[in-house]
């Protein structure tokens, strides 16, 4: 397939196209703003070959790709969000050319109007909360078992420990989580990572968002403190501020 | 304290891993194999293994 699509990044309130001079966004295309009325689109030209249907599904398969466009995809959104209120789109929205994406803002211009507000002035945050310690994290036996019936009930001595140990955990992570959410506007779960992709030698056991007025974020970071004090130091992890990825709704253009 | 960083203000700095669980909405972070939806329709299923190596990759 040959040919060009537009590929839409945010809508966002309106902004002066000099705001985006220099900005480049998937495949290094110059970001471009479609406006109506009240909201702005932030847009640039992508090739049919890479983000046609049956392309894309190909493409999505390469990691190395999802990576490199999950990241011109973020970086874009990150810079419209240091000049205005910006509700990401998901990546890979794409339509046929400007036209159909003018006639697609239009479409969503006013819900998009009304989920502004929800995002004037607040930043995404994330926190992260490990079992750090738990006997899930190293499983060998303290000593050798002398006998098979020894090694079975020491063996179910330790996945029992375990069980409550993650069992604690998961209470402690459901009370970090409501003691957070409440500084924060909205919040959410996402799933707790895999302990082979987040990297970290320990279960995961919370893994949420945050949606937190600006000027209260003094007062979340000492919440995610008293939160992370008296704990291991890798325990409890806090990332952010991210555009609000995860507070736009899921009905999208 | 390194627990309370600001590391993803920094470009490239975010972990790859937390902007996909952002990004793709269903996360990359099931035991197993993931399936990739974009606007509701499942588009391709990445096996767990490829999906590790590329992010460690990607991250190194």
């Amino acid at each position: 397939m040959s040919g060009t699509a537009t590929y839409l990044y945010a809508i966002t309130r309106p902004i002066p196209p000099k705001a985006v001079a220099g900005m480049r966004g998937v495949g290094g295309a110059e970001v471009r703003v479609i406006d109506h009325q009240e909201i702005a689109c932030l847009v640039s030209t992508v090739d049919l070959s890479d983000f046609g249907e049956q392309a894309l599904a190909a493409h999505l398969e390469d990691l190395n790709w999802l990576a490199r466009t999950a990241r011109e995809h973020d970086e874009v959104i990150r810079a419209a969000a240091r000049i205005t209120t910006t509700m990401p789109l998901r990546m890979a929205t794409v339509c046929l050319d400007d036209a159909a994406a003018q006639a697609r803002v239009e479409t969503v211009a006013e819900s998009a109007a009304a989920v502004l507000p929800e995002l004037d002035d607040r930043d995404e945050w994330g926190v992260k909360m490990f079992a750090v310690g738990s006997s899930a994290d190293a499983e060998q036996p303290p000593e050798e078992p002398a006998t098979g019936t020894a090694y079975l009930l020491q063996r179910r001595r330790q996945l029992e420990r375990r069980d409550t140990e993650l069992e604690t955990a998961a209470g402690a992570a459901d009370a970090a989580f409501a003691r957070l959410a409440e500084v924060a506007v909205a919040s959410r779960h996402h799933r707790p990572q895999d302990q082979r992709l987040s990297g970290v030698p320990h279960p995961m056991v919370l893994n949420a968002a945050f949606l937190v007025d600006r000027d209260a974020e003094g007062t979340f970071r000492a919440v995610v403190a008293e939160l992370a004090a008296g704990r291991p130091p890798q325990a409890l992890v806090l990332t952010g501020p991210w555009p609000p990825y995860s507070f736009v709704p899921g009905e999208q253009p | 304290m390194t627990a309370v960083s600001r590391r993803a203000t920094e470009p490239q700095a975010a972990s790859l891993v937390d902007l996909l669980d952002r990004l793709l909405g269903v996360g990359v972070v099931l035991a197993g194999d993931v399936t990739i939806s974009l606007a509701g329709v499942d588009l391709v299923t990445v096996h767990l293994r490829a999906l590790v190596t590329s992010v460690r990759e990607a991250e190194g």
